[in-house]
């Protein structure tokens, strides 16, 4: 199965890790990737300056895979995910904003149409890749894990274009891991911000949501967070001191991506899979996990 | 008392911008605020009025009332962490982040205080296509690494016509904003 994958700014500018165990576990999967040519910025950070360059920046990410014929396309960052989903369901059902954009997009001999489906890595690996196939591509058992989720504001909200879970008690990232033979654990705070959009605007607040989800996620016991966005990944992991030093709160929880998950379980070298970049305290998680 | 049929604000004694209000709403389809009965379950479930005193619903009723100058002079247009809850949970379909997100753009229209950041990666964007440059990380160890030491396939910025398309996109007006 060949599907364009769109990568956004934060991944291949700071969080090189998910590019890694994306690019890693998807060959086991049956699933050839090809990266857009010429791709940019999915538009988010431009909904608050102006919503029409947001929506011809997604638009234009969206024409590239399908003038390189493409009906799939994977954005693997939540906040792209979301962009480009949200201008697709707008271009669809808004004639005269598709005339303005397309006019746009010629520029560079780029149309939008309408054709290409767009995924997440949750929903991708969930509804397309599917259990039998990750359970036959799974070589290494992981001991008697225990976790927590976060899927991100981005991917299950505004339910009304489409989602890729239910907005209110998503369940897919909890039977990917639960494919795995590692159980997730419920919490109530399991649907909170991480707070990473307020970093433009307040990072005191923004630590602030992302220390009492990290010490609400920690007090559970679990062994370790498993999230999938990049944006998510860089409030818990890379800021995970400062979250603590402005909750008050002593943090000590080992974050790390599904991709990450998935490919240790898939016997993949954890420097192939960026592991040595998680700066939250992924070390005992590892030893835990893999050490039989 | 004030016997005029619309608000005035009692500390300014200022009266509602009809035009800014009509810009604003027509962002957002002009009937939405109005199906709003405040019924408060947008604040209730805001992450950031627990940190830092956002208040969807009186948003969208100081929009409603035609509040909008006060509104994008405000910080507090900025206090939002876009987690979209608002717009799931709305019994009545209003999406106040939308309206938010629509006095924002107004806000930086108008050359209101808008902060640092947003604007720093709107340049950045018109510079290279992305909000920022591979950028160097380090290890836990504390060992510096930068992307092109990760067998990952080379970073490629956007071209001249790709950036003159983009200043294109960035003054181009929506339909109902043109008529005026």
């Amino acid at each position: 199965m060949k599907v364009a994958v769109y990568w956004g700014c934060v991944i291949p500018t700071s969080q090189y890790a998910y590019e890694m165990s994306v690019r890693e576990i998807m060959p086991h999967l049956g699933v050839e990737l090809v990266d857009l040519d010429n791709a940019s910025c999915c538009g988010t950070p431009v909904q608050s300056v102006n919503m029409i360059a947001a929506v011809y920046l997604a638009a234009r990410n969206i024409a590239i895979a399908e003038k390189m014929g493409f009906s799939d396309l994977l954005a693997v960052c939540n906040g792209c995910h979301l962009s480009l989903f949200e201008a697709a369901h707008l271009l669809n059902n808004d004639e005269k904003l598709r005339e303005q954009v397309n006019s746009l997009l010629k520029e560079e001999d780029l149309q939008y149409s309408g054709k290409v489906k767009i995924w997440h890595t949750i929903d991708f690996l969930h509804d397309m890749v599917g259990e039998g196939a990750i359970k036959k591509a799974l070589t290494t058992s992981l001991n008697n894990l225990k976790v927590v989720v976060h899927y991100g504001c981005h991917i299950l909200r505004p339910s009304s274009v489409g989602t890729v879970d239910d907005p209110e008690n998503p369940q897919k990232l909890d039977r990917l891991i639960e494919w795995l033979g590692v159980k997730s654990i419920p919490y109530p705070e399991k649907l909170d911000c991480c707070g990473a959009m307020l970093m433009l605007s307040h990072p005191d607040a923004a630590f602030t949501f992302t220390g009492l989800k990290l010490k609400a996620a920690q007090d559970t016991g679990a062994d370790a967070l498993i999230d999938s966005c990049p944006s998510c990944q860089n409030m818990f992991d890379v800021r995970q001191r400062s979250a603590g030093a402005t909750t008050g709160a002593k943090l000590n929880m080992p974050v790390i991506y599904y991709t990450q998950l998935l490919g240790l379980a898939m016997g993949i070298p954890q420097e192939k899979l960026g592991l040595n970049m998680n700066r939250s305290p992924v070390d005992e998680f590892l030893q835990k996990a893999l050490v039989h | 008392m004030n016997s005029s049929m619309t608000i005035t604000d009692q500390m300014t004694s200022k009266k509602p911008d009809a035009e800014l209000k009509r810009r604003v709403l027509s962002k957002i389809g002009e009937h939405k605020p109005y199906s709003c009965y405040q019924c408060i379950k947008c604040t209730s479930g805001c992450p950031s009025m627990k940190m830092l005193e956002l208040k969807p619903h009186e948003i969208v009723a100081l929009a409603k009332a035609g509040f909008i100058d006060e509104l994008i002079n405000s910080g507090i247009i900025w206090a939002c962490a876009t987690c979209l809850k608002c717009k799931e949970r709305c019994p009545q379909a209003v999406a106040p982040v939308d309206l938010i997100m629509a006095l924002r753009n107004l806000a930086v229209d108008k050359e209101a205080k808008v902060p640092e950041s947003f604007l720093h990666d709107l340049s950045m964007i018109l510079e290279c296509g992305y909000v920022s440059r591979p950028q160097p990380t380090i290890t836990r160890k504390l060992e510096k690494i930068e992307r092109d030491k990760l067998n990952l396939p080379k970073f490629k910025e956007c071209d001249e016509r790709f950036k003159a398309t983009f200043m294109k996109a960035l003054e181009a007006k929506t339909e109902s904003e043109s008529q005026h």
